[in-house]
C-alpha cells in the first residue's frame, strides 16, 4: 500500500481555479495577449489574471492552425484548452485570430500564411471544429490575419474577392455548429499600398473591395488594426496617413456600403516607445497616447466594441522594437503603462 | 602479432581515426575571403546617434569608429552599406555585408543563424548620483529611504518598480524624460537617477557634477554579429576587439562621443 501511495501520479500544481469576475470602469478595453507560444501552465494562467487584475475585458489571441490539425483529421486541443479554459476562468471574453496554414493543405516550401482556394474548404472545416468546441467561451472568430499585405497572405496577391471567398465557406461552416459566435473579417492592417503594390493594398480601398465582393453577407463585424505612430492619439484622420483615427475612415467605408448597423473591432492598436525605432515615440507619450485614445474611444465612437493593444508579454525577449509594445516584461513585471491602464480601468471598483 | 590482431589493431584505429574526423568542423574560409578581397563589409542602420549617424551627410559615430579601428587592427579596408533597422539581419544573412556593427544586442534567439561577439558596450540602466554626494558606490541595495529618479515607462521604471519590492522605502519619481530625472540629482532633490548609459554620459557633458556608478543595475550588451558559419571571422572580430580594449582605443572612442 505504501508503495502504491509513493508511486500515485503528482497532483496537478496549476489548476483552473474559481471562475472570477473582471471589474472594469472601461470596458472596452481589451489587450492582444500572445499565449499561442507560451509553454508553461503556469504562465498562461498567470498572463490572464494579470489582464482581468488591470481591468480588461476581453483578449484578442492567436490560435495557429498549423500547430493543431494533423493530415488525419486530428486536432490537439490540449494547448488551445488551457488558454480558453483560463481566459474563461478568469472572467475573459475571447476573440480568436486563427491562421496559419498546416503543411498538408499548402504547397511544399510555401510560407506558413499561405493558402490558397483549394484550401479554404479545410480551414472552415477547422474553424468550426474550433467554434463547436468553445461555445460560450470563444465569443468571436477573425478570419486570418491582415489578409490586404502581401506577406500575411502567403505572398499571394492580395484581392479582396479571394479573401471573400475564405470569408464566406468559413461563416457557413461555424455558423452551422455555433450560430451565435461573431465572425470577424479582416483583420485589416494600416497601410497606404496602392494598387498594384506587390507588399499589399490600403485597407480603405480593400475594405471597399471587399464590400463589392460580397462581404457583408458573410461577417457580423469588421476587426481592424490602427496604429498611432509618431501621431497623437486625437490627430485629425485622412486617407494619406496611418494614424490611430484611420478607423473613422473604416467605419465610413463600412456606412457607405450600408453596413453601419455593425461593430468595429480594434485588435490591434498602440503606440511604441523603442528608443530607436523611427516610429516610436517617448515611453511618457506612449502612456498618454494609449489613455487618451481609449478615453476617446470610448466617448467618440460607438461603434467599436473593443479596442485591444497590441500586445500584453511575450514569453521570452524578442530583442528588437516589438520588445516596446508589451505592456508587462517576459518576467512578469507590469511596466508603468500596465499600472496606468489598470488604475484607469479599475478606478472606482471596489 | 598474429595477422588477426594486425587486423583487428588496423580496424580500432580506424575508427578512432573516423570518430576523430567526425568531431572535426570543417574550416570555413570567411576571414580568408576577405582577406583576399581586403575589404570588410559592415551593415549598420545609419540613425542611432552616437552609435552611427548619417544625418550631417557624414556617417560618423561610435560603431563607425570601431569598425575603422577594427579594420586597421585586422588589416583590411572597411566599406558601410547602410540599411534599415529591420532589415539587418537579413542583409547579414543574404551575405550583403561580412557583419553588423550597428549598436545591436546580444539576441539568444538568433544564435542559429547569427554568431555574436564578445561584448563591446552596456548600453543597460546605470545609477547617476551627484559627485560630491556623500555615498560614491551607491547601489540599488543601498536605495532604502532613498529618491530615485527615473524616466515615466522607460527600462528604468520598470527596473525600479521591481526593486521597490526588494527594498524598504524606495520612494521612485518618474518624469517625462532621462534629462528631467538627471537634472533632480543635479538639484539634490533625487539621490540617484537610473538611466541608461548612453542618456545619462551624453547629459553629464554639460552637467559634469553627475558621476556614473560603476556597476551596472542591468545589462544590455553590444556586439559585432557574424553569420553562425563564418567562425573564422568570428575569431578574427574577437582577437581585434580584444586587442582594442587592451590599448584603450575602445576606451578612447566611448570617451570621445560619450563624455
Amino acid at each position: 500500500m505504501l508503495l502504491l501511495y509513493l508511486l500515485r501520479p503528482a497532483p496537478d500544481l496549476v489548476t483552473v481555479g474559481p471562475p472570477q469576475t473582471v471589474e472594469s470602469s472601461l470596458p472596452i478595453l481589451a489587450v492582444h495577449t500572445r499565449l499561442a507560444d507560451e509553454v508553461e501552465e503556469w504562465k498562461i494562467k498567470r498572463s490572464l489574471e494579470m489582464v482581468r487584475e488591470m481591468g480588461a475585458t476581453s483578449i484578442v489571441e492567436f490560435f495557429p492552425w498549423a500547430y493543431y490539425h494533423d493530415n488525419s483529421g486530428g486536432i490537439a486541443w490540449e494547448h488551445p484548452d488551457l488558454v480558453v479554459n483560463h481566459a474563461h476562468a478568469q472572467g475573459l471574453k475571447v476573440i480568436a485570430r486563427l491562421g496559419f496554414s498546416p503543411d498538408w493543405v499548402r504547397p511544399e516550401d510555401a510560407p506558413l500564411n499561405y493558402l490558397d482556394e483549394s484550401g479554404y474548404d479545410d480551414f472552415a472545416v477547422f474553424a468550426a471544429a474550433f467554434a463547436e468546441r468553445y461555445k460560450g467561451k470563444v465569443t468571436a472568430i477573425i478570419v486570418w490575419n491582415e489578409p490586404n499585405l502581401s506577406f500575411e497572405w502567403g505572398y499571394r496577391e492580395t484581392t479582396a474577392a479571394d479573401y471573400v471567398g475564405l470569408l464566406r465557406q468559413t461563416h457557413a461552416a461555424v455558423k452551422e455548429v455555433n450560430p451565435s459566435i461573431q465572425i470577424l473579417g479582416g483583420a485589416l492592417a494600416p497601410t497606404l499600398e496602392p494598387p498594384g503594390s506587390p507588399w499589399g493594398l490600403n485597407d480603405l480601398i480593400y475594405l471597399d473591395e471587399m464590400y463589392q465582393a460580397g462581404a457583408a453577407d458573410y461577417m457580423d463585424g469588421l476587426a481592424v488594426h490602427t496604429y498611432g505612430f509618431k501621431f497623437p492619439p486625437e490627430f485629425e484622420p485622412s486617407p494619406d496617413v496611418l494614424n490611430f483615427r484611420r478607423v473613422e475612415l473604416l467605419r465610413e467605408v463600412m456606412v457607405a456600403h450600408g453596413d453601419a448597423e455593425k461593430k468595429i473591432f480594434i485588435t490591434e492598436m498602440g503606440w511604441n516607445d523603442h528608443p530607436r525605432w523611427t516610429r516610436a515615440v517617448k515611453p511618457g507619450q506612449r502612456i498618454a497616447y494609449t489613455l487618451e485614445a481609449l478615453e476617446y474611444t470610448a466617448a467618440e465612437l460607438p461603434y467599436v466594441e473593443v479596442a485591444a493593444i497590441w500586445m500584453f508579454r511575450t514569453p521570452a525577449p524578442i530583442k528588437s522594437y516589438m520588445d516596446y509594445f508589451t505592456l508587462v516584461t517576459p518576467e512578469f513585471i507590469p511596466k508603468p503603462i500596465y499600472l496606468a491602464l489598470q488604475e484607469r480601468a479599475t478606478a472606482g471598483q471596489e | 602479432m598474429s595477422k588477426i590482431s594486425q587486423w583487428v589493431s588496423l580496424l580500432i584505429l580506424g575508427m578512432l581515426f573516423a570518430v576523430g574526423l567526425s568531431g572535426c568542423q570543417p574550416q570555413d574560409d570567411a576571414w580568408q575571403t576577405i582577406q583576399r578581397r581586403g575589404v570588410l563589409r559592415v551593415g549598420l542602420d545609419p540613425t542611432y546617434p552616437p552609435f552611427e549617424n548619417a544625418d550631417t551627410g557624414e556617417l560618423e559615430g561610435i560603431d563607425v569608429d570601431l569598425a575603422r579601428a577594427l579594420g586597421e587592427t585586422l588589416e583590411v579596408e572597411v566599406t558601410f552599406v547602410y540599411f534599415g533597422f529591420d532589415g539587418l539581419y537579413d542583409a547579414l544573412a543574404t551575405d550583403q555585408v561580412d557583419v553588423l556593427i550597428s549598436a545591436l544586442v546580444e539576441d539568444i534567439s538568433k544564435t542559429r543563424d547569427f554568431a555574436f561577439s564578445d561584448p563591446y558596450f552596456n548600453a543597460g540602466q546605470f545609477l547617476f548620483i551627484h559627485q560630491d554626494a556623500p555615498e560614491k558606490s551607491l547601489t540599488m541595495a543601498d536605495m532604502e529611504n532613498h529618491l530615485l529618479a527615473v524616466e515615466l515607462g522607460s527600462e528604468g521604471h520598470v527596473q525600479s518598480i521591481e526593486w521597490s519590492r526588494k527594498i524598504n522605502g524606495l520612494e521612485i519619481k518618474a518624469l517625462p524624460t532621462a534629462d528631467d530625472a538627471l537634472w533632480l540629482v543635479t538639484q539634490g532633490e533625487a539621490h540617484a537617477a537610473m538611466v541608461d548609459q548612453i542618456s545619462g554620459r551624453l547629459y553629464r557633458q554639460n552637467f559634469p557634477e553627475l558621476a556614473m556608478v560603476a556597476e551596472p543595475v542591468t545589462v544590455e550588451p553590444f556586439a559585432i554579429v557574424t553569420r553562425i558559419d563564418d567562425q573564422s571571422l568570428l575569431e578574427a572580430v574577437n582577437d581585434g576587439l580584444a586587442q582594442l580594449t587592451e590599448d584603450g582605443t575602445i576606451e578612447t572612442i566611448l570617451h570621445r562621443w560619450l563624455d
